[in-house]
């Protein structure tokens, strides 16, 4: 064979069907390939799988056949932690287990601690939570677009993400301090009261948000590339998502109408308008449709619990549990209630012991066991707190649900190809901060 | 590695040293680190607002092998650890290893089992920076000094005997 | 793989009817005759034993009433056995110390289980002994018991009889003892601080355990 030869044309006389093979041949070959699967390791170190993610993945050809989830690559001990530090100081550590939404963390622990003490936050701290845990979910699910689009390959949607964030992310700090991470619910109410300026801050966000939201429809909601890559992509129904546990935008994309906050209502978020929006195809578009739905229903609650802000205290007036909220700026540029620190400095020994007593060892909670529910994001995000009377937590379990989800991503990509099976975890937005713990 | 290997040792070689240097340190690219927090804080460094590719750092390249820094951005579980190393190490020279968040650093609050108590027990670390998260600003002033430091760097510091 | 929760035609939980505490109580009492229920804080807590565990689990997702349909949650709770001495900060208050004191270890396995239909939820709680903790796997009625059950094995040593595959989930394969049990230590390092001054790990600390 030199290059001066005729090129060889499949159905000629010399052509040699041993050697060559035409794209349609593969069928004939399949026997000769035999049915082994290969094991393909995405490993915890990947673009994108989420985080510390590691999927062994079982694959014929193409096709996937299985998935085994590896987790534990950020196992931080934080509930092992938490039993050596005072109740309050427990906030910090939670708050950094689903770092996307971290305000959810603290408002579900606070929440169990309050039903163990037996007090409630007043309502002042309550709006404020309602308020500060939906613009939450909206940066939650901002993130969630921005990786998503960017693992799927629609990478300009990671800038266009983040830059709403941070928009949320600047609110969260002129109020909270911070911008993740907040440790701002504490039980009994709020860290401190927000600032004179929230309510002009929330209605600049308001109007800027919707605006962003229908810039996102108008680029992936009936977009062909997007369409492809998610409809009939990562299906769970209804019996699949009672039995592996599923809950949030992925058991409401398979039309269980199931949200904790209309079931269990906490915060008093009963008195605002919402809908909480479900689909019937229960693929990863019905899913995108649903947290895009989530989102402006998430600005709607917002509007409402502004415009009903009420008045009064932020944290709760039991002087067992905490000291008060109301901050004034002193001459030394520190933060104190005056009327407070004239009380105990000057008019009560036992005011001054119990100031002390909080401070350093922090208030005991009565004993007894709790299971606390919020509507994260991701799905139904529970503690189950147990107390032996001391100042210190003695047990808590958080059920992050990530790491339920995680079981059934065997169950959703089985059977897809490989680039489903990113579409799939990004669709399941899993957190493995909270999935590891 | 690379070029040092190349050139005899002992001459004095300012204006390379300088050239080498400053092309190092204006196109380093990260390899995708992020584990925890800091790695959402790492990703709003390199959206719009906090622009990280007006420094150089225009892509956050997947493979290590394609990367110059690892930014360890996030708390390393006992479980994760070989992990790193191996990233680490399949990183060409020259590498640099960034520390972002006190969790990299030193273990930060979680002072437990479960988490190697700063990153430096594994890799070599060029610059520590702390926070919890750090803010971008203050990930960025943390690169802006690892480029500082790139720069006064000597052919010497890369050597193959770098473990 | 787990025989599925029964199809039900009652409307979904935000219309359904929920039953009141008693109500559920009462109606595994009825069942499970001399089971022990506990009604504080406004939730039931049921105590099973290993022997009656898939039974009373089985009857809250079958029965037409319960229709417990989500297993939410599986945790576990170590109480150690022995005598614990819980400080009250006798010098400034006067108040006398706390004794707990404990024959035999137990490590508390808690299920939550949860009605989207009917809208309301119990715990099931099973206590079984700290040395050779067993227990059932509920991976035959829930298939998301599967993780949740290699948690508690990984973190506290309990078997779970019939997991399809219980091994470490969050701590590395070949890791020796189990993290979340009360004997075993939270480990950490000392800080070293200026002037050789050392601040030892958070289990070594001052923090005294206060009771009122």
């Amino acid at each position: 064979m030199s290059i001066t030869d005729p090129p060889r044309v499949a159905g000629s006389d010399d052509w040699n069907e041993d050697l060559f093979v035409s794209g349609a041949d593969w069928e004939s070959l399949e026997d000769a390939v035999g049915d082994e699967t290969i094991t393909v390791n995405m490993g915890p170190q990947h673009p994108s799988t989420h985080g510390v993610l590691r999927l062994i993945l079982e694959l014929d050809g193409e096709t996937v056949r299985s998935i085994d989830p590896v987790i534990g690559y950020l196992h931080t001990g934080i509930e092992k932690s938490a039993e050596y530090r005072t109740w309050t100081q427990g906030v910090t550590f939670f708050t950094r287990m689903d770092y996307l939404s971290p305000l959810f963390n603290e408002l579900a622990y606070c929440l169990g601690v309050e039903r163990l003490l037996g007090i409630e936050a007043p309502e002042r701290a309550q709006a404020i939570r309602v308020i500060l845990t939906e613009l939450n979910r909206i940066a939650s699910h901002l993130v969630w677009l921005a990786t998503g689009g960017m693992e799927l390959g629609a990478v300009s949607v990671m800038t266009y993400g983040f830059r709403e964030r941070e928009e949320i992310l600047d609110l969260f700090e002129s109020q909270t301090g911070l911008r993740m991470n907040h440790a701002y619910i504490r039980p009994g109410g709020l860290a401190q009261d927000v600032t004179d300026d929230f309510l002009d801050r929330i209605n600049q966000l308001l109007d800027y948000l919707p605006k962003k939201m229908d810039e996102y429809e108008d680029l992936l909601l009936y977009n062909p590339i997007w369409l492809t890559r998610l409809q009939g992509v990562g299906v769970v129904d209804a019996d699949a998502c009672r039995d592996y546990g599923l809950t949030g935008p992925l058991a409401r994309a398979a039309g269980i109408p199931w949200d904790l906050r209309k079931a269990q209502p906490y915060c008093n978020i009963e008195q605002y308008d919402f809908d909480v929006p479900t689909e019937t195809e229960a693929d990863s578009y019905a899913r995108f449709l649903v947290r895009l739905e989530e989102m402006r229903q998430s600005l709607r609650i917002v509007r409402q619990a502004v415009d009903a802000l009420p008045g009064g205290p932020v944290m709760v007036e039991d002087d067992r549990v905490a000291w008060p909220a109301q901050l004034a700026l002193g001459p030394d540029g520190q933060g104190n209630a005056p009327e407070y620190i004239r009380h105990i400095m000057g008019e009560s020994m036992e005011a001054l012991i119990n100031h002390f007593k909080l401070v350093t060892q922090g208030f005991v909670v009565p004993p007894g066991q709790v299971y606390s529910a919020v509507e994260s994001p991701r799905g139904e995000l529970g503690y189950a707190i147990t107390s032996n009377g001391t100042n210190k937590p003695y047990r808590v379990h958080v059920r992050d649900p990530s790491f339920v989800h995680l079981q059934a991503i065997d169950h959703m990509a089985a059977g897809h190809l490989v680039a489903d099976v990113i579409a799939v975890v990004a669709s399941v937005d899993p957190v493995m901060g909270g999935v590891d713990r | 590695m690379g070029l040092e290997s190349k050139i005899p040792s002992g001459i004095l070689l300012t204006n390379l040293e300088k050239f080498v240097n400053y092309s190092r340190s204006a196109s380093l690219w990260p390899a995708t680190f992020g584990l925890a927090c800091c790695a959402i804080e790492m990703m709003a460094t390199g959206a719009p607002r906090h622009d990280m590719a007006r420094f150089g750092m225009e892509v956050f390249r997947a493979s290590p092998r394609q990367a110059d820094l690892m930014i360890v951005a996030g708390r390393v579980s006992q479980k994760m650890a070989p992990v790193l190393r191996r990233i680490y190490d399949q990183m060409s020279d020259p590498k640099w290893v960034l520390s972002m968040g006190v969790c990299a650093t030193s273990g930060g609050m979680f002072n437990n089992y479960a988490l190697v108590q700063g990153v430096d027990h594994i890799v070599p670390v060029d610059m520590y920076v702390p926070g919890c998260p750090p803010r971008p600003e203050m990930l960025l002033d943390g690169i802006l000094e690892l480029h500082e430091k790139i720069k006064h760097e000597t052919f010497a510091d890369h050597e193959a005997v770098r473990a | 793989m787990s025989s599925h929760t029964p199809a039900r035609t009652t409307p979904d939980g935000l219309d359904g009817s929920p039953l009141t505490l008693e109500q559920i109580e009462r109606l595994i009492q009825d069942r499970f005759s001399g089971v022990a229920c506990n009604l504080q804080h406004g939730e039931l807590t049921v105590f099973a034993s290993s022997s009656n565990l898939l039974d009373v689990l089985a009857f809250c997702r079958d029965d037409d009433q319960l229709a417990c349909d989500y297993l939410a949650d599986l945790s576990g709770v170590h109480w150690p056995a022995g005598d614990r001495v819980i400080e009250r900060q006798t010098s400034t208050t006067g108040w006398p110390e706390f004794r707990v004191s404990r024959q035999r270890g137990v490590i508390e396995v808690l299920y939550v289980l949860r009605s989207t239909y009917r809208n309301h939820w119990l715990r099931v709680s099973v206590g079984v002994d700290d040395q050779e903790p067993a227990l059932p796997s509920a991976t035959g009625l829930w298939e998301t018991a599967n993780f949740h059950e290699r948690e508690v094995y990984d973190f506290f040593g309990v078997t779970f009889v019939g997991h399809p595959n219980l091994v470490r989930i969050l701590m590395p394969d070949g890791w020796v003892g189990h993290p979340h049990r009360k004997d075993y230590p939270l480990g950490g390092v000392e800080i070293p601080y200026k002037h050789d001054k050392f601040i030892p790990s958070p289990e070594h600390r001052e923090l005294r355990e206060v009771v009122e």
